[in-house]
């Protein structure tokens, strides 16, 4: 036999993600506004975000995913010109918190230098870096609430 | 953690802080054997366990550095990993094993080599997996979120941070182990290239190598080695960070405060007693906001205590006499146990230029370990010494 035959076929390599992640972000097929998922902890009621395997209160393992408000309040924010191994620069990154008392560490999208804290965000999808193939990983994001499409 | 007997720190040992071509296994022995030969022990087989702080260079450091002093094969060797509270608690668990008699002679390294393995021009994220670091966090950036917040609250400029690299640098001038030293004037610092707004190059600590080392022995262990000038450990302190996803003030931090507190409590040192601080000043702001963590002043007081001289020379409490890790840079696993060697080297009069004045008696270190989401750091380490003689 020869030698090329024995080789063992290679399996197919998984294909990296471009999307991040469907335990956090829902963008619904039928157009609606995409939403982050809360997991509200059937037995003691928390909330949390982003996703937990077990209550951190109480151990409970069944939640109720709601969905959590797309605004909320830019509590800080700097521009990255160094950033990490592979990113382009500069990119914007901040802490959101939404009226659930939860902060999320996100990007936001804009131009560099006009956010300041304390101003009102919502929630966009955008692509927040390459995958190992260089195809953009679109995940959650937030920009500055846009005044006048009169929301 | 309870000391249940007394512990002391017989000898220290650092390398010069730089970018470094050794490895860090090689920069972690000659710390090591610099703080054994100052402990006047001379042969490999008197010390009875060892740990080693590192954070990025493999697997089996901790046994890597020390195979090439003679040192594995008689007793335990442990590597210590949790970002830049590794050296710190190295040391942390070489106190324990004394403190609680499982021997009499241990040994505490932090080792790095941070830059050889590290692509230029870009910076560092304290966890590939974390969903922060998926986001594109990097640990300047979140200092800067603290930064940009703080003079949000409280109406300080840049110019203010800058003060604090002038200060560091200037304390570190004639320190021969600090890389970045001398006078550097608030406009260089501020007119520097920005890295992460509102921080610029020089409020960054470089990204650097090195090592420190300590060795930790019982009351009779300092007697059989005859050393004279004791450092006894008053208290030594790790917290994990508390994990929440709610909003916190990162004007504060809570687990700089919660650890400062238990450190005052178990040594019974209040924060006016310390003479003298090494703490983790690896951005400008965060040593502004750790004068209000550490309790050397009130909330809301620490642009105050900077502009009025009191963090330095002839001020209250001298913070980063050897020039901090902005003179020093930051070598990840290193950090702790060299700013505890330091310290040691300053409370024994060894700091020739950069002595402070009069002798200090009391000395505090506080390192944090790590930006995990969810917390403010993964990781926090702190030490309170006392000169016994």
């Amino acid at each position: 036999m020869p030698a090329k035959d024995k080789k063992k076929p290679k399996p197919a390599k998984e294909p990296d993600i471009t999307f991040f992640h469907p335990d956090l972000l829902e963008i619904p097929a039928d157009g609606t506004a995409p939403y982050l998922k809360g997991y509200k902890c059937k037995s003691c009621g928390m909330l949390d975000f982003p996703k937990q395997n077990i209550c951190q209160k109480c151990w409970g393992e069944d939640f109720e995913v709601v969905s959590l408000s797309r605004r909320g309040t830019l509590y800080s924010v700097t521009d990255i010109f160094i950033g990490q191994a592979g990113m382009e620069t500069p990119y914007i990154f901040g802490y959101v918190d939404l009226p659930e008392d939860i902060r999320i560490f996100c990007q936001l999208e804009g131009e560099i230098g006009s956010f300041t804290c304390d101003q009102d965000v919502e929630l966009t999808v955008g692509t927040i870096r390459m995958n190992r193939e260089g195809l953009p990983i679109k995940s959650y994001k937030f920009k500055a609430v846009d005044v006048e499409a009169g929301i | 953690m309870k000391i249940l007997r007394d512990v002391y720190i017989a000898g220290v040992g650092e390398t010069k802080f730089c970018r470094h071509d050794k490895e860090y296994d090689v920069l972690g022995r000659e710390a090591a054997l610099m703080a054994l030969r100052s402990s006047n022990i001379d042969r490999p087989d008197m010390v009875q366990s060892a740990y080693v702080g590192n954070a990025t260079n493999g697997l089996v450091s901790a046994q890597t550095v020390l195979k090439g002093l003679g040192m594995c094969g008689h007793m335990p060797v442990i590597g210590v990993e949790s970002a830049c509270s590794a050296g710190g608690m190295a040391v942390y668990s070489a106190i324990k094993d004394v403190a609680t008699g499982l021997c009499d002679l241990s040994l505490g390294v932090g080792a790095e080599n941070h830059s050889l393995h590290m692509q230029r021009g870009t910076a560092f994220a304290a966890s590939a997996s974390d969903i922060e670091t998926m986001h594109g966090a990097v640990m300047t950036g979140k200092y800067a979120l603290r930064a940009k917040r703080y003079m949000y609250e409280t109406g300080a400029t840049k110019e203010d941070l800058a003060l604090i690299t002038v200060k560091n640098r200037r304390h570190g001038t004639h320190n021969p182990y600090a890389w970045f030293k001398g006078e550097i004037s608030v406009e260089e610092v501020v007119s520097s290239r920005l890295i992460a707004d509102p921080l610029t190059l020089q409020q960054c600590c470089g990204i650097a190598d090195g090592a420190g080392a300590v060795v930790v022995a019982s009351k009779e262990m300092i007697q059989t080695l005859g050393i004279e000038k004791p450092i006894k450990v008053a208290g030594a302190v790790v917290q994990s960070g508390p994990y929440h996803n709610r909003p916190r003030d990162i004007t504060g931090d809570d687990i700089t405060e919660s650890c400062a507190k238990q450190l005052y409590e178990e040594s019974g040192i209040e924060p006016e007693d310390v003479d003298i601080v090494e703490l983790h000043d690896a951005f400008t702001i965060a040593e502004l906001l750790y004068y209000e963590c550490l309790g050397l002043c009130g909330k809301g007081e620490g642009l105050a205590y900077l502009r009025d001289g009191k963090a330095t020379h002839g001020g209250e409490c001298v913070v980063s006499p050897r020039g901090g890790m902005l003179s020093y840079g930051h070598p990840i696993g290193a950090s702790g146990a060299a700013q505890i060697a330091e310290n040691v080297r300053q409370m024994r009069g060894q700091c020739d230029g950069y002595q402070v004045d009069p002798l200090p008696r009391v000395s505090m270190t506080h390192v944090t370990g790590g930006g995990l989401s969810g917390t403010e750091h993964a990781a926090c380490t702190m030490h309170m010494l006392v000169s016994d003689w």
